[in-house]
């Protein structure tokens, strides 16, 4: 394999068999509970009228946006993106508000409700396998899969790949490769022989969701500390003038004594 | 310093010291020593270890990463060739195995009723010395015959063999007649060999008949078949299913069942009266030849039609289409082909169409023959001669079956003769590895069965539901925690040996079978002192040593040369697409046509299959697959379901003439409107599976017994229900 500058993955619809190995393998690399998991099947399973059939399905899991909805949504910065591609997720600053549930449109980070509020850790989402891309080695959804319906490499060349896949079989592939511009594109490239729509993917701009709030959330800490100088200078200027105007008034000569006359 | 021994570690050391002289040498020194010396683990016990798959037959090679003395995961071995550096969802979940709560881990002993579920603990002294008398017993009181031993596809199973022929009893039940009897039969009497392999790398046209290789996953043959189809690769599936690999075919024939014979009749008559087979193949090596045209004549497409309900012209199409792929086109010989008491004419019409195409051994061609048997190359353990049997087998294999090869049984006959005494009365059932309970057609039979015996002994994992209608069980080390006899593969030997240590007193097969033969008298049959002494002698002709084999995880086998030219293994040393074996016995020399029965007015065909995240009828239990398995439902046809004015997850009542069971159903467009299908493995009697117990149905309770006359095949989709809600 050569140099990695950007991890990322092909899903290809027309090799997947729908077996779930993927699934158990993430399952244990990750140590994930027996009711939870993180990659899930999309899709409509079996369309069409006997004998008239086709079967599409998907292995979901994170997108790796290049422009992450989660991490613009999150406003305590649990979330980050690698300059190599993976979009990583940090439940020891998580406040588990689940802003980025509502922002991801690909309905990707899932709230732990058994744990919580009480004990952290509230949101669940795919890695990336960090502790195997790391070391050299594929992630384990992608190791295993006996169809190689998930290729991992580098992102330019498997955008290449995916390009060279639809040339080589027009008949068979939808001409697109979705993830290359959607929401300013993803590190998960889908081929698919059926409609984007009929795997459960979002119809999405090429231009990210989040063009004005990625700028702009990012700043949010700074300017709410920012403005949280000016409302304390505010305050403190209205708190003094008052304290001025106070003494002011108490040394008036004939104030409230005018009245009472 | 004088170190002080607690009481609980005084214990320890006692139930270890007792161990040790029950086991005499068979003190495995510590896996993870091992593992460090071989470089496999670092100082702090992490790192990984190279061993074999067992969660299903295709044995993928493995990579356990082993950390604290736990396997934390498995990874495929990118160095064996049925892996490749992939495991499919089973394999992956392989550990849970291992660490599934419901393991047994120490010999139990029956106190309450058959089939109550009471135990208790027992040492293994006890326990081998109550099985080994109770075996005695019967041999002294019956003869060996009355001993009845069963057990499923294993790397230890030569052992087992050795103890049940040195034992003396010819009474063997193995999965096989349940599985693929049709397919090894049709090859054995075809090309005088078992099972061929297939070639993929130039494959153009491929044909398979049920052989759904997308979900009854062979992770290497699945990957190649993926890239066949990837690379532009025709494939024809027939199935009354639209299963996983339909989807992936570039042709899905529904065909009604038990008519797939009728098709490759009709192919084959397309074939030979046209003149599209390569004729150079065919009059070199084929026997039949100048016959076959005559022979096939009255399958016409037409009269085809009328039976499998494909048009003719599309029969004639995919005839024409294959020929024309020549020996780039392949028939798949199947797997399981229990199908119908026809399946062995299926299979015979099969290998007919590969030696047509002449893909047989050809440079190039996609069938061969280039198999390695399971031993090749390897050691022999020393042993005296078995003792004559003289005992007829009560499976009726070859008495009554004269052409069903010995190795292979018919299993469901064999539970029969316990049941009628007939021709005499079995009395003790010796089951290793095995649930016969649940794969067995017609499960109230097979209850009856166990009731008509004095002693059952199980060995097994976990309590299964053999092993909870059983007298004694015997906890086997999972695949992890053991040695098992190598395996030659392609050029190499490969071992599967302990990555961690084995919980409580769980013992490996080959520990259990020679500790019993030394009970029975019969120590000379048995002549390893341990698992790893075993494996030396296997490794003398190799030149390597165990460690060295430990560090790779396989030993090199000496290089073979391979005969010019080939001689196929039949009395004619030709493809007997005639045999006149056959005629002898009295059966149709040729592959010919035989009407299966068809379901009645209000019946459906009740198909059984595969799905990719369970095996047969023994991994319902583990709890990784469990969670990504679907609820096992039965498929219905959409309309047909309205039709009976039922809805997609109502709870149904299916009967056969032999049972019923309740069960969810599943409106789908993806079955025949004739046809249900039940996944199977579901329905378990056993209360010890916490996790499989209670969910689904077994398709067990319904399968009435057929067997096919010549292969004794059981037939399980020639059982017809009936379903209303319930």
């Amino acid at each position: 394999m050569s140099q990695i500058k950007h991890h990322a993955y092909i899903f290809d619809a027309t090799r997947c068999i729908d077996c779930r190995a993927c699934m158990v393998a993430c399952s244990v690399e990750n140590q994930i509970p027996m009711d939870k998991t993180r990659i899930w099947v999309a899709g409509l399973g079996v369309m069409g009228e006997f004998p008239n059939l086709t079967r599409a399905s998907m292995v979901y899991h994170c997108m790796h946006c290049e422009h992450p909805d989660c991490m613009s949504a999150c406003p305590v910065g649990a979330y980050h993106k690698r300059e190599d591609g993976p979009v990583i997720y940090n439940p020891e600053v998580c406040i588990g508000c689940r802003y980025c549930m509502n922002a991801c449109p690909f309905g990707v980070p899932h709230f732990d409700y058994d744990k919580g509020l009480i004990e952290g850790a509230f949101i669940d989402k795919c890695t990336f396998c960090p502790q195997r891309i790391d070391i050299g080695q594929e992630p384990a959804c992608v190791a295993t899969c006996p169809t190689d319906a998930l290729v991992y490499g580098d992102r330019d060349e498997l955008l290449k790949i995916a390009h060279e896949r639809i040339a080589a079989h027009p008949d068979r592939y939808i001409n697109h490769v979705y993830g290359e511009f959607e929401n300013g594109g993803t590190s998960y490239l889908i081929l698919s022989h059926v409609p984007f729509e009929q795997l459960g993917l979002p119809t999405l701009p090429e231009t990210p969701v989040n063009a004005v709030s990625e700028q702009v959330m990012g700043i949010t800490i700074p300017f709410a500390l920012s403005w949280g100088a000016v409302l304390a200078g505010v305050t403190a200027g209205v708190g003094l003038y008052h304290k001025l105007k106070d003494n002011q008034d108490a040394s008036a000569p004939d104030g409230t004594a005018e009245d009472e006359k | 310093m004088k170190k002080n021994l607690s009481r609980r570690d005084f214990l320890k050391l006692g139930t270890a010291a007792s161990a040790a002289l029950a086991a005499g040498k068979f003190i495995p020194p510590s896996v993870a020593q091992a593992a460090r010396e071989a470089g496999q683990l670092n100082a702090a016990g992490d790192g990984y270890i190279p061993s074999m798959c067992e969660m299903c037959v295709w044995r993928c090679g493995l990579l356990a990463k082993v950390k604290d003395g736990r396997v934390v995961k498995l990874e495929g071995n990118p160095e064996h060739p049925h892996s490749r550096g992939n495991l499919c969802p089973r394999g992956q979940s392989g550990l849970m195995n291992t660490y599934d709560p419901d393991r047994v881990l120490s010999p139990l002993i029956r106190v309450g009723k058959r089939g109550e579920g009471r135990f208790r603990k027992a040492s293994w002294e006890e326990a081998l010395d109550l099985t080994a008398s109770q075996m005695l017993n019967i041999k002294n009181t019956y003869g060996p015959e009355a001993m009845v031993f069963s057990s499923t596809h294993n790397l230890s199973q030569v052992q087992f063999e050795n103890l049940l022929y040195a034992f003396g009893s010819p009474n063997y039940g193995t999965q096989r007649s349940l599985c693929f009897n049709a397919m090894i039969t049709a090859f054995l009497l075809t090309y005088g060999i078992e099972e061929p392999g297939r070639e993929y790398d130039n494959v153009e046209y491929i044909l398979m008949v049920g052989r759904n290789l997308m979900e009854a996953i062979s992770t290497s043959e699945t990957s190649q078949l993926s890239q066949a189809i990837d690379r532009g690769a025709k494939l024809v599936y027939l199935d009354p299913r639209y299963t996983k690999t339909a989807s992936k075919a570039s042709e899905w024939i529904p065909i009604r069942p038990g008519t797939d014979a009728a098709f490759l009749l009709a192919m084959i008559n397309v074939i030979v009266s046209n003149e599209l087979a390569d004729c150079d193949f065919v009059r070199q090596y084929v026997l039949g030849c100048d016959d076959i045209q005559e022979a096939m004549s009255s399958y016409t497409p037409q009269w085809a039609e009328q039976i499998t309900g494909v048009p003719a012209a599309d029969i004639e199409r995919i005839a024409r289409e294959y020929a024309a792929a020549r020996h780039n086109a392949l028939a798949h010989p199947g797997w399981r082909t229990s199908n119908f008491t026809n399946s062995f004419q299926t299979e015979r019409a099969i290998a007919t169409l590969n030696a047509l195409s002449g893909n047989v051994f050809t440079p190039g061609g996609c069938l061969s023959a280039d198999v390695t048997a399971e031993d090749t190359g390897l050691g022999r353990i020393p042993q005296p001669a078995y003792p004559r049997i003289s005992a007829l087998r009560l499976d009726g294999t070859p008495w009554k079956y004269p052409l069903v090869p010995l190795k292979l049984g018919v299993f469901q006959e064999l539970r029969d003769a316990i049941i009628t005494g007939q021709p005499y009365q079995a009395h003790g059932w010796f089951i290793s590895r095995q649930n016969p309970i649940l794969s067995l057609p017609d499960r109230s039979k097979t209850l009856q069965a166990f009731n008509k015996m004095d002693f059952i002994v199980t060995v097994d994992i976990i309590m299964n539901d053999t092993a909870w209608f059983s007298d004694v069980i015997l906890p086997e080390a999972s695949y992890l925690e053991r040695y098992d006899p190598l395996v030659s593969l392609e050029g190499k030997a490969y071992l599967r040996q302990p990555v961690v240590e084995a919980q409580g007193e769980a013992k490996s097969a080959l520990w259990i079978y020679k500790q019993l033969g030394e009970r029975l008298g019969l120590g000379d049959y048995f002549q390893y002192a341990d698992e790893e002494d075993y494996i030396r002698q296997q490794l003398v002709p190799l030149n390597t040593s165990l460690e060295e084999t430990r560090a790779k995880g396989y030993a090199v086998l000496p290089a073979v040369e391979k005969p010019e030219g080939y001689v196929f293994n039949t009395a004619s040393g030709k493809i007997e697409v005639y045999s006149e074996t056959l005629a002898n016995a009295g059966f149709s020399p040729w592959p010919t046509w035989e009407e299966p029965p068809r379901p009645s007015e209000g019946e459906f065909y009740l198909l059984t299959g595969k799905v990719a995240q369970q095996t047969q009828f023994g991994t319902q239990n583990n709890q990784l697959l469990h969670k990504y398995s679907d609820e096992p439902r039965l498929w219905m046809n959409t309309k047909t379901a309205a039709s009976l004015n039922l809805n997609d997850g109502d709870w149904v009542e299916v009967t056969s003439k032999v049972g019923g069971v309740h069960i969810k159903l599943l409106a789908t467009e993806a079955i025949r409107p004739d046809c249900v299908y039940l996944t199977p493995g579901y329905g378990h009697l056993s209360k010890g599976l916490t996790t499989a117990f209670g969910i689904g149905a077994s398709d067990s309770v319904l399968h009435e017994t057929y067997t096919d006359p010549i292969s004794g095949g059981q037939a399980l989709t020639q059982t017809f229900v009936k379903v209303k809600k319930a």
